[in-house]
């Protein structure tokens, strides 16, 4: 029982410094991204100081039950996503409950709060909610499929769905890893990443223009607090993934950061670089170019 | 015994004393007649006993006492006695259904009657080929008058064109049975098969025009214009004395020349007999009068037993069996229906939705259109049963499949009418008036369909095996009918909670698991009945047959059983789906994929039965010849149950019309019968290959594209039960996707999947089902906003898309990740990615049921609707129990099922430390996932309640709009079209391709069918024509002229 306890508090230290490194990260890119575009760009700590104006906002509505455990479903996503994950390859306390399931399980927990987040901003009412789920899970459902030919070659790559052991089985050499091993793959895989980012040109979801910040819409003060929790904790937990699976995962925090963010940055280089796709568009260039590498990287691991 | 003799002399006699004392006895003239057939008929038919059970030998009558040939000899045989009261008892019933018509014509047409009947009984007996000859003319002269009973141009126009024809078939044979003279110096058929008439030269001649003007009697296509029209110009209770006792008596005189007839004529016979038995089904696709539509169809069935007859002697001793059940069901069936059409007297089956005003007439219909049809429990199932097995045996193939086809094509025509009658607006008229002498023929051939259906079952070889008992007690139901529903569904739930106590102890394995989807998923979904108030007149009845047949699919041990279940489910599934208020073509389309399917199934069990001693279920493993083939036609056979891609057509409909509780019986339940059919057939057949392709690798792509497309579809639609019915499609793909997979988790995933598809599928079906019945409509963007309204019911949605998306921790994932295990295991990649992909697209519709009916914008006319009814809910949380266990203790489902498989799979499976489980590739703890998630969402939600505690409920259009206010829920709800740019990126895969295909098929065939039946001109000289031409033709054909 004793060690149950030791797990619960790792679990919340990863999930603080992954909080934080989320936030960090999300200041850095959003400062990197305005220089680009000759701007000034926000303070670094601007999504700190976001936070803490939502939870102490005065006016607080909300549209009813489902409305309300929505941002709950989206942040237990994240968070759980992160804990199902093998934070530190080799750190028992930083592998957190990732015992309880293994790839699988984490691919399709991903789900587990987009679906949630999306019955709660559905509840609102507000059409460019729904307008923004729609396009969301379209894109999801497009970007799945080059994503999972490439889950399925690294599975047959290392035999086994195991994260743990496809971390182990990269050890030893920057030759070790997926993304050398298993080029297509790797390619297949961080094609698709793009799609799971949200970022440009696949930001259609959160459209600032025409449908202003899509399924969040509705969401005001604690609300939207917890889902700018999530939206520090999930996209670390799904770069941490993407580390283990293609880049030989990290032993230490720092060699998790370094990494993490070179990843993060792949997403906000074509991010900054290519323009905006509308939803027909992304979801035929999904199953285009990235399917094909998928279907490569299969043949080429099976034959 | 009575002496035979008496027939003539009590029929003439009584016809001639009617002649001369015609008017004195006027009044009396119907009660004489109805006597006189009485007494015919007894003496037939104690005859018939009397021979059937040995109690009496044959008897020859010579007439005036001298032996032939300066006499005549009659034969009362077992055959005779047979024949002799089938067209007495038609004689004795068609008089009386006709009593009232009758006396209104007066004496002469009770003296036609007799001497129409007497005509035939010297027909069946006489064994002098002039006497023969005579008494043919003595009945086509007395048909005749029959006809033209009721004179108007058109019997009249009939009636001419039916002298010339017979006049002509008259010439013919009269002219042989003087060649045959000539040759043999005698006309006694006796005499003639004692020696060896072949010997004689120039004998072909003679013995060819004999039969051939026999067969032409019979109508065969295409000369036999001429008998469709008078089929379609004479009322119902006419037109039944010709189909039965006339075609039954000509049918026996094919039989009785037999002997003499030269081996050639029996594949003549064959071929004329099945030839016109398609043709006839065929061109009856595009016709529409009751009357000549019923004549396409006696003249089929007397083509089909005229065939069996030429088959005889590839039917072996099953022969009489197979051609009496099915003469038997011609007989019942089509008297029955002329006789129904005599009293509804309508131009145009459309016009047949009247029937309605009389439930029993309905009853009636349904009973004897499923009995020509050779549904179980009827005798013709036994008799097509037998001669497919036999004609298998016998390497018939040619013949075993134009049968098959034939017998589908004439389920399409029946079935349309069926749902035409049961479906229709009624047109508007006279109210229907029923006479009891009209009452009593029909509820005699009624009761008579199950009483031979009993015999048969008795007299078939393996029909004693069935177990009838599941099907009496849903037959019961219709005896008490009257009864309110809440008795009725009592009963019902009764009787099948004892059967499955009953059935418990000998239950295991996949048997365990199918009888528990059968049967107490089939209680659950019953408990939703007590929602209806009222009678629901015919639902118990049908509703139990199906359960009936799903449960003995499960009891079956032999093919028989199999089969007969198989089809006590189909057709108890096509009521349960009509009741429906749109489904007529669903349930049509629905029916015939079924019969297709069951057809499919019946050859595959033939052909599996060939070279075996026996007919267990096991046989399909030892199958020494053609087993890819049986495996390829019973998998497609299941497959139309499963509504696998290209045989899915017949499903969104019949699922989405059906009822509230209809729906999950037949989504969640009885597609679980296709699973099962598969299930036995690959864990006996295994791996078979084409070539050097794996069938079972064919089967995979199907199931994946099944899935994706099925998924897609689902994504598209606006009808929410609709929505469900092609998600079915889906699950049902994967299933089939893990059944091909042939490995220890690729069956767990199938089997898992296939008890979570009925848990989330029941509570859909059932949920939805609540908020159509509140709602009145299935179309989603006409909902919204429900949440508040009925919440019960959104739970259990919500509940339910989760375990559907395979979403962890509930116990949908348990599939997904086996799935996983067991691609990489088998490295089916592309398949499995397809999967996959399907399982993502599920998310699309999943999100969209609940967010187009509970999300969003509360229309203004629903703000005061209910929660639905609380019987409706009640199998919901059941169900959700149920599910919440499975999520919690996965093992408890899993476990059993793998150690169900290791028998047959003893690789690969997994392993379990509680609820710890591991494959070789990875490992998942339910209950701990459960743990995690749970104690996530606690805090979080603790935190934000706590964060968020002042918070106030705003109204509904409360809403942040830039610059204006939304104030109508119909324009705010976003909801139709929902996925509008998926559609425009890769709708083009959910294109209705297989429909269009189907579609082309029916209406292909229907254009032949339209084009072949412009031979019938309805110009006397042409039938001549084609008359002289067919028996030129076939002469040419048959004995080398070409």
């Amino acid at each position: 029982m004793e060690n149950i306890w030791i797990k619960i508090g790792y679990a919340l230290l990863t999930i603080f410094i992954v909080l934080n490194y989320g936030l960090l990260l999300q200041g850095l890119f959003r400062k990197i991204g305005a220089r680009v575009g000759r701007r000034h760009g926000i303070r670094i700590w601007q999504p700190w100081v976001d936070i803490i104006k939502n939870y102490t906002f005065r006016s607080r509505i909300y549209h009813g039950v489902m409305y309300y455990l929505g941002p709950v479903f989206r942040l237990t996503g994240g968070i759980g996503l992160l804990l199902f994950l093998p934070v530190i390859y080799g750190s028992e306390m930083f592998s957190n409950f990732s015992f309880t399931g293994d790839l699988m399980l984490v691919l399709y927990f991903q789900f587990f709060g987009v679906l949630g987040m999306a019955l709660g901003a559905g509840e609102s009412g507000h059409p460019y909610s729904a307008i923004g789920v729609s396009r969301g899970l379209s894109q999801v459902t497009a970007f799945e499929l080059p994503l999972t030919l490439g889950v399925l070659a690294i599975g047959l790559q290392y035999h086994t769905l195991n994260i743990n052991e496809i971390v182990a089985a990269q050890q030893g050499s920057i030759l070790n890893w997926t993304f050398f091993t298993n080029p297509f793959a790797a390619a297949a895989m961080l094609l698709s990443f793009l799609g799971a980012m949200g970022r440009s040109p696949f930001d259609v979801v959160l459209a600032p223009q025409e449908i202003p910040i899509g399924p969040p819409t509705e969401f005001n003060s604690s609300l939207l607090g917890v889902l700018q929790l999530n939206r520090a904790i999930f996209p670390v937990a799904k770069l941490i993934l993407f580390m283990n699976l293609l880049f030989g995962g990290a032993t230490n925090w720092g060699e998790l950061i370094i990494k993490t963010f070179f990843i993060y940055f792949w997403s906000v280089f074509v991010g900054i670089a290519f323009p905006r796709f509308r939803v027909d568009q992304s979801v035929r260039w999904f199953l285009s170019i990235p399917l094909i590498l998928g279907v490569i990287a299969i043949i080429l691991i099976k034959f | 015994m009575v002496t035979p003799v008496y027939l003539v002399v009590s029929l003439l006699g009584i016809a001639f004393a009617l002649g001369i004392l015609g008017k004195p006895l006027r009044k009396v003239a119907g009660v004489i007649t109805l006597a006189t057939m009485a007494f015919a008929s007894y003496i037939s038919v104690s005859w018939f006993m009397g021979l059937w059970f040995g109690e009496q030998s044959a008897a020859m009558v010579f007439t005036a006492g001298f032996r032939p040939p300066f006499s005549i000899n009659l034969l009362m045989g077992f055959e005779e006695a047979f024949f002799l009261s089938l067209v007495n008892l038609a004689g004795l019933f068609g008089t009386l259904f006709l009593y009232r018509t009758l006396m209104k014509s007066g004496v002469n047409a009770f003296v036609i009657l007799l001497i129409l009947i007497m005509g035939l009984n010297v027909i069946i007996m006489t064994r002098d080929l002039f006497n023969l000859f005579v008494f043919m003319e003595i009945s086509s002269i007395a048909t005749a008058g029959i006809i033209i009973l009721n004179p108007h141009q058109k019997t009249i126009s009939a009636g001419f064109k039916y002298m010339l024809a017979t006049g002509i078939v008259a010439g013919i044979l009269l002219l042989g049975i003087i060649f045959f003279y000539h040759f043999t110096g005698t006309l006694n058929l006796d005499d003639t098969i004692r020696v060896n008439i072949e010997a004689w030269k120039g004998i072909t001649v003679a013995l060819f025009f004999i039969l051939i003007a026999v067969i032409v009697e019979l109508k065969p296509f295409p000369a036999n214009g001429w008998g469709l029209d008078v089929y379609e110009s004479v009322p119902g209770g006419i037109g039944m004395l010709i189909s039965t006792a006339s075609a039954s008596a000509m049918l026996y005189v094919v039989y009785k020349l037999l002997p003499i007839a030269p081996p050639v004529f029996f594949q003549i016979l064959t071929t004329i007999g099945i030839g016109t038995f398609f043709f006839s089904n065929l061109l009856a696709l595009k016709q529409t009068h009751p009357n000549r539509l019923l004549g396409y169809s006696s003249v089929g069935q007397i083509g089909l037993i005229t065939g069996v007859i030429g088959l005889s002697h590839f039917l072996g001793n099953q022969f009489g069996l197979i051609a009496a059940s099915l003469l038997i069901s011609h007989y019942l069936a089509k008297a029955g229906l002329f006789w129904i059409s005599g009293i509804l007297n309508k131009t145009h089956i459309r016009e047949w939705s009247v029937i309605r005003q009389n439930r029993l007439l309905l009853f009636l219909f349904s009973l004897f259109v499923f009995l020509l049809l050779g549904f179980p429990p009827f005798p013709a199932f036994y008799g097509k049963w037998e001669l497919i097995m036999q004609l298998a045996g016998s390497g018939q193939f040619f013949w075993l499949g134009a049968i098959l086809v034939a017998s589908l094509l004439e389920g399409v025509y029946l079935f349309r009418w069926l749902g035409y009658a049961m479906k229709l607006e009624a047109p508007a008229g006279e109210p229907l008036r029923v006479g009891w002498n009209q009452y009593i023929p029909l509820g005699i051939f009624g009761l008579a369909t199950f009483v031979t259906g009993y015999y048969a079952t008795h007299l078939s070889s393996y029909g004693s095996l069935i177990n009838l008992i599941p099907l009496a007690f849903a037959l019961g139901f219709f005896l008490i009918d009257f009864l309110p529903v809440y008795i009725k569904n009592t009963l019902a739930i009764a009787g099948m909670g004892f059967y499955f106590y009953y059935l418990y102890p000998d239950l295991n394995g996949f048997d365990m698991v199918f009888s528990a989807i059968f049967l107490v998923g089939g209680i659950l979904t019953l408990l939703a009945g007590y929602a209806y108030k009222g009678k629901r007149i015919g639902f118990y009845p049908t509703a139990l047959m199906m359960f009936a047949g799903l449960i003995g699919l499960v009891e079956a041990k032999t093919t028989l059983e199999f089969f007969f279940a198989w089809e006590v489910m189909t057709a108890g599934s096509y009521f349960l789906i009509i009741r429906g208020k749109k489904s007529m073509e669903h349930a049509l389309s629905y029916m015939l994929f079924s019969l297709g399917g069951a057809y499919l199934i019946l050859a595959g069990f033939s052909l599996a039965s060939i070279g075996q001693s026996t007919i267990v279920l096991d046989i399909l493993a030892t199958a020494p010849l053609y087993a890819p083939l049986i495996f390829i036609l019973l998998a497609i056979g299941f497959m139309t149950k499963t509504a696998s891609i290209g045989l899915h057509i017949w499903l969104p409909g019949a699922h989405a019309e059906a009822e509230t509780d209809v729906s999950p019986m037949v989504s969640s339940i009885l597609l679980k019968a296709g699973v099962f059919g598969l299930i036995i057939l690959i864990i006996r057949m295994g791996e078979q290959h084409l070539g050097s392709l794996s069938i079972l690798y064919i089967l995979s792509w199907i199931g994946a594209i099944t899935a994706v497309l099925g998924n897609l579809m689902a994504a598209f639609q606006e009808d929410a039960k609709r929505l469900l019915a092609y998600s079915s499609i889906g699950v049902l793909g994967y299933i089939l996707f893990g059944l091909a997979l042939f490995s220890h988790l690729g069956w767990l995933a199938a089997i898992a999947i296939a008890v979570t598809h009925f848990l989330f599928k029941a509570l859909l079906f059932l949920a939805i089902g609540g908020v159509v019945w509140r709602l009145k409509t299935k179309e989603m963007y006409r909902m919204g906003g429900l949440i508040t309204r009925m919440p019960f019911t959104f739970i259990s949605v919500l509940i339910g898309i989760i375990v559907l998306a395979g979403i962890p921790p509930l116990s949908g994932f348990a599939g997904k990740w086996i799935f996983t295990n067991a691609v990489i295991e088998k490295e089916w990649f592309f398949q499995g990615a397809l999967i996959s992909f399907a399982g993502i697209i599920a998310f699309l519709y999943c999100f969209r049921l609940i967010h187009t009916i509970f999300l969003g914008q509360l229309k203004d006319e629903h703000r005061k609707v209910n929660e639905a009814p609380f019987w409706i809910l009640a199998p919901q949380y059941i169900i959700l129990i149920i599910v919440m266990v499975f999520s919690v203790l996965p093992n408890s489902l899993l476990h059993p099922i793998g150690e169900m498989l290791k028998p047959y799979f003893p690789d690969g499976a997994l392993t379990w430390q509680g609820q710890y489980a591991t494959s070789i590739f990875g490992y998942w703890n339910g209950t701990w996932v459960m743990y995690v998630v749970v104690a996530i969402f606690l805090l979080v939600f603790l935190w934000l309640w706590f964060m968020n505690r002042k918070a106030y409920r705003v109204k509904q259009f409360n809403i942040v709009f830039a610059a204006e206010r939304p104030f109508r829920p119909e324009t705010t709800h976003f909801a139709y079209n929902f996925f509008a740019p998926y559609k425009k990126a890769i709708g083009f895969l959910a294109e209705p391709g297989v429909t269009r295909f189907w579609g082309h098929v029916s209406e292909g065939s229907h254009a032949i069918a339209e084009l072949i039946r412009r031979i019938y001109s309805g110009n006397g000289q042409v039938y001549l024509f084609q008359i002289m031409a067919f028996i030129v033709v076939v002469y040419l054909i048959s004995f080398g002229g070409f």
